[in-house]
């Protein structure tokens, strides 16, 4: 036996050995044309020995023999390059017009491809995006850290999060760690109010310190980003940087917008710098303008620059080259240790510092967005799967199909290389084809992503990018050999005679695509099943009971014309003032009658949440729950009407009820059962602020509502009447409009314009508008699973048709002679639907096996939902074998259909 | 052979084919049928020759198998193929004017 097998042999020869081929040749080429010319001289009469000297000379030194020799193997390469490029073109030839003579066949197997890659082309760019070209504009993202503090909270535990106070990026910034290039700290996800009055209008706003820019190695496009001195703790410099987007559609783009004033948040700015296209810090939503983090930060808290009283900005750093995360963390925790300077006693005293990658969110994990994403890009590689093994059954039948063709082709000499060689080129004609087709499929299955689901990514290549295009070719050409390999060596195994017989005979052994059809079933099993968790999930997450309904609100806030409260006396005048305005404003609005109800909130739901001090006698002190508080609200009489909150027992408050009278309260059912377990918490005391404030006596109590997210531990809510509140402000107007809040939400701004020159603008949100962002992972994985989920159906339904029509046409004969023993059409047709769905009921048992395996690792991204739902397995169970039964209905009906005679006949 | 001409650069492989377009030969064929031709006028430097064949076999104008001599020695033919008839006439009907042209202007009278 040779030591290397003749096919990689020959390979060798093509690189190697084909040298000495070529200069074989030409030295048996020459050696001839010196021979000859001696004969020819020695005729002419010199000695023998003569006459070689002159051949020789004649012909050249050794020098030009090499040369020649040089120029014989390059001739060689060239033209067994050509010989093999066209015969690549014959085989493109041939098979376009195979696939010609089979439409129905050729258009099936590009659809399905189709499919397959273009999801995954699509996938692959929402990927792309999100998790592995980082932010547009960063230099070396992966060098990049977002820094993170672990608290322990009594009762919860250890809580991790990103938002961290400016004092401990100063440390950070003193400490000169070795192992650091720099820090900064930003926010980039608020909002800014562009302009002023009337015309203002909300816009995307990001703060940072001025190393931010310098940090992310990104140059303004036009002007600059800001200097250090500007953003000085002690003294903010009033400028800005406009984003691209917004400077095109707000200011047409003109460049002599710099050096201009343009008012942010009242405050009149000069525009320094237009950031470059697409840069949106290190995080992927838009941000229309940069400002200072000295100025963003100014009102947030006394002495905020050493601060440890709050956490607002997020903290990144740049690590030097070749430093793990691991070491980051530690690092930062080391100087985070040794520059604490705050109280002993303060929960940030025992915190830890660690850091995460740049892309984490602010809980410093993954975001939802991203572990989804994961997943989906999971569920686009199964349809692929489910695509290819499709095609490969479909060509492998083909094939089969085709013995008897590649038969009379051996026998003309054609060899098994060659053989298969014309199906490989064959499917990746195919794969080509689907790949192309795919392009459509991507860009439409990208925008709607885009569109649909990944709102707040700003994207900024199109759908089908230069990686994209790269990616799917890759995904074809793959798929092309895969799909083409089975086929190719079935064509190629077969012997010449056999080849002939059996193609004469239709391969009757061979049942066609058993185990192809189960997998395809397993498969879609298993994304049926995903998909029914994700849609029991969303379902779940959008209908949970809030405590409130969501749906019917709109919520409104008065931003007032300057007035200035540099002194005690000045800022109780204008507090008058703006209670005064919000006043009308609530009764402009309570005497329209398109609206239900309207009532005026001091910390309301998914907007602020307020604590005051807080007594109970009988307590020492109040117990602490995981979910926080107790949160304390000032309310107006119709609150709870308008919010939709519950009332359990007791009263609500009267519109009479307020700054002047008795002090009353309403707690929540939480807080009732904690103070009062197993009494009656109605007409029980509470000191409200401070131990000396008279008793609040318990009016009522309502049900809980969510405050700040869906799934979140109960927490004690209390509500006093608007005007007793001390220590704490912040009004919004909430609308409970008989349209829905966004139809309304225009009326709700013009009539409380109308409420005089203080109201300097109006903003208005549906109270939805807070919730929903909520809601998008769900709706991404319900979305993506259904989508996945539907097209792995159709394409394995029309696989097990195909699959059961070949079969029926190949055992047209063992019909035939069942019938013509009597047995019914009926018993026939019922004989093969059962064949099918045995297939399909094979399959799903093994995908309801993975699913249930694999559930458990879904679990963390599921609402509500248990990833063994009987009830979903069970349906998505269901659905797969009807499909299988009606896809298998057709091929049977034929089979019943067969006329005994002729069957018998044409064998 | 001292006064033989050297072939003008670039003629060689239209000579080549011009050879070809007779019978297929072997290389010492083709370099007897430029002498019998030229009545020895022309010196065909045997290597130059051989790169001619390479030159154009590489650009499919002849196509090359091997057989054998009279004497029965293995030997390389080459035969001219039909892009390499049409090179030859396009390059012959250039080349008769080309040298038209240059005579005329070399013996035309001084005015």
């Amino acid at each position: 036996m040779p030591l290397v097998r003749p096919g990689v042999r020959r390979l060798f020869d093509l690189m190697l050995r084909r040298r000495d081929v070529s200069r074989r040749d030409v030295d048996a080429e020459v050696a001839l044309h010196i021979d000859l010319r001696v004969q020819q001289l020695v005729r002419q009469g010199l000695t023998p020995v003569d006459a070689r000297m002159e051949a020789e000379r004649r012909f050249g030194s050794q020098k030009v023999l090499q040369s020649l020799e040089q120029q014989a193997h390059w001739r060689d390469r060239r033209m067994s390059f050509s010989e093999w490029l066209d015969s690549v073109g014959q085989d493109i030839r041939y098979a376009l017009r195979g696939l010609r003579r089979e439409p129905a066949f050729t258009g099936f197997a590009i659809a399905t491809l189709a499919l397959g890659i273009g999801a995954n082309a699509a996938m692959f760019g929402v990927v792309d995006r999100l998790l592995v070209r980082g932010p547009d504009h960063v230099r070396d993202p992966e060098r990049l850290v977002r820094f993170t503090a672990t608290l322990t909270r009594s009762g919860v535990g250890e809580v991790t999060h990103a938002t961290l106070g400016y004092v401990m990026y100063d440390n950070l910034l003193k400490s000169g760690s070795p192992i650091f290039e720099g820090y900064a700290a930003y926010t980039s996800d608020g909002q800014f109010t562009l302009g002023r009055g009337r015309e203002s209008r909300q816009i995307a706003g990001g703060a940072a310190t001025a190393d931010f820019f310098a940090i992310l190695g990104v140059r303004a496009a036009r002007g600059r980003f800001f200097l250090p001195d500007e953003d000085d703790t002690s003294n903010p410099q009033p400028v800005v940087v406009l984003g691209d987007a917004l400077w095109r559609s707000q200011f047409n783009a003109d460049p002599a917008i710099l050096g201009k004033t343009v008012h942010i948040n009242g405050d009149p700015l000069t525009v320094v710098g237009i950031a470059p296209r697409g840069f949106t810090g290190v995080q992927l939503n838009r941000v229309d303008a940069w400002i200072p983090m000295s100025l963003a930060s100014k009102n947030v808290t006394d002495n905020w620059p050493r601060a440890w009283s709050a956490q607002w900005l997020y903290v990144i750093g740049r690590l030097k080259p070749g430093i793990s995360l691991d070491a980051a963390g530690s690092e930062a925790n080391r100087v985070y240790q040794v520059t604490y300077d705050g109280r002993p006693t303060w929960r940030f005293a025992r915190a830890r510092m660690g850091a995460t990658p740049i892309h984490f969110t602010a809980s410093g994990t993954e975001s939802t967005e991203v572990s989804v994403a994961k997943w989906l890009v999971g569920v686009t590689l199964v349809v692929l799967l489910i695509a290819c093994s499709n095609v490969a059954n479909l060509l492998l039948s083909r094939a089969i199909r085709r013995r008897a063709e590649v038969g009379v082709r051996m026998a003309l000499g054609a060899g098994r290389k060659r053989v298969a060689r014309l199906f490989v080129t064959e499917s990746l004609v195919i794969a080509t084809l689907g790949g192309l087709a795919a392009l459509a499929v991507a860009t439409g299955i990208a925008m709607l992503v885009r569109k649909a689901l990944l709102t707040n990514v700003e994207w900024t290549s199109s759908p089908v990018s230069l990686r994209v295009l790269t990616v799917s070719f890759v995904v074809t050409m793959i798929v092309g050999l895969l799909v083409g390999i089975a086929p190719a060596a079935q064509a190629a195994r077969g012997s010449l005679h056999s080849a002939i017989q059996q193609g004469r005979a239709q391969g009757r052994r061979w049942r066609a695509g058993s185990w192809p059809t189960v997998l395809q079933a397993a498969l879609t099993a298993c994304l049926l099943i995903g998909a029914g968790l994700f849609v029991r999930s969303l379902h779940e997450a959008r209908t949970m009971p809030l405590g409130f309904e969501s749906d019917r609100i709109l919520v409104v806030n008065i931003v007032f014309a300057g007035l200035s409260d540099a002194t005690f006396e000045q800022y109780i005048a204008n507090r008058a003032r703006r209670n005064e305005a919000w006043r009308q404003a609530l009764e402009r609005l309570q005497r329209r009658p398109d609206i239900d109800k309207a009532a005026l909130a001091v910390g309301s739901p998914f907007g602020n949440a307020f604590g005051v001090d807080l007594f109970v006698p009988g307590f020492d002190s109040i117990p602490k729950l995981e979910g926080g508080g107790p949160f304390i609200s000032a309310v107006s009489a119709d609150y709870f009407a308008t919010v939709g909150t519950r009332l359990i027992r007791g009263r609500t408050f009267l519109p009479t009820e307020g700054a002047a009278t008795e002090r009353i309260t309403i707690v929540n059912e939480t807080m009732a059962r904690t103070l009062w377990p197993q009494q009656d918490a109605l007409t029980k005391c509470m000191r409200i602020s401070a131990d000396t404030m008279p008793c609040a006596r318990v009016v009522g109590i309502v049900e809980d509502a969510r405050r700040s997210n869906l799934r979140e531990a109960p927490a004690m809510q209390y509500y006093i009447p608007l005007g007793q509140e001390v220590g704490f402000g912040g009004t919004v107007l909430m609308v409970r409009p008989r349209s829905t809040p966004s139809q309304f939400a225009p009326t709700a701004t013009q009539a409380i314009y109308e409420v005089g020159a203080i109201v300097d603008r109006v903003q208005t949100w549906p109270l939805r508008e807070r919730i929903d962002p909520l809601l998008r992972p769900w709706k991404l994985g319900a979305t993506i699973f259904t989508m996945g989920g539907l097209l792995a159906l159709v394409v394995a339904a029309l696989g097990l048709y195909s699959v059961m029509s070949y079969s029926v046409a190949q055992r047209t004969h063992e019909m035939g002679v069942r019938i013509a023993l009597g047995a019914k059409s009926q018993t026939i047709i019922s004989m093969i639907v059962r064949q099918g769905m045995l297939l399909a009921a094979i399959g799903v048992a093994a995908g309801i096996l993975v699913a249930i395996l694999a559930g458990g690792r879904l679990e963390s991204l599921l609402f509500n939902t248990s990833p063994r739902d009987v009830t979903i397995i069970g349906t998505a169970a269901l659905v797969l074998i009807m499909s299988a039964a009606a896809a298998s209905f057709w091929p049977a009906l034929r089979a019943g259909r067969v006329d005994p005679i002729r069957a018998l006949k044409s064998d | 052979m001292a006064d033989a001409l050297p072939v003008v650069k670039g003629t060689l492989d239209v000579l080549v084919l011009k050879a070809l377009s007779w019978a297929p030969m072997h290389g010492f064929e083709v370099t007897t049928w430029l002498e019998d031709r030229s009545g020895g006028a022309l010196d065909v430097e045997d290597s130059a020759l051989y790169q001619a064949f390479y030159r154009l076999e590489a650009r499919n104008m002849i196509a090359a198998e091997w057989g054998v001599t009279e004497n029965n020695r293995k030997a390389r033919y080459y035969r001219i193929t039909s892009s390499g008839r049409a090179h030859l006439r396009a390059q012959t009907a250039q080349w008769i004017r080309y040298a038209e042209t240059v005579s005329d202007i070399l013996t035309a009278p001084a005015r």
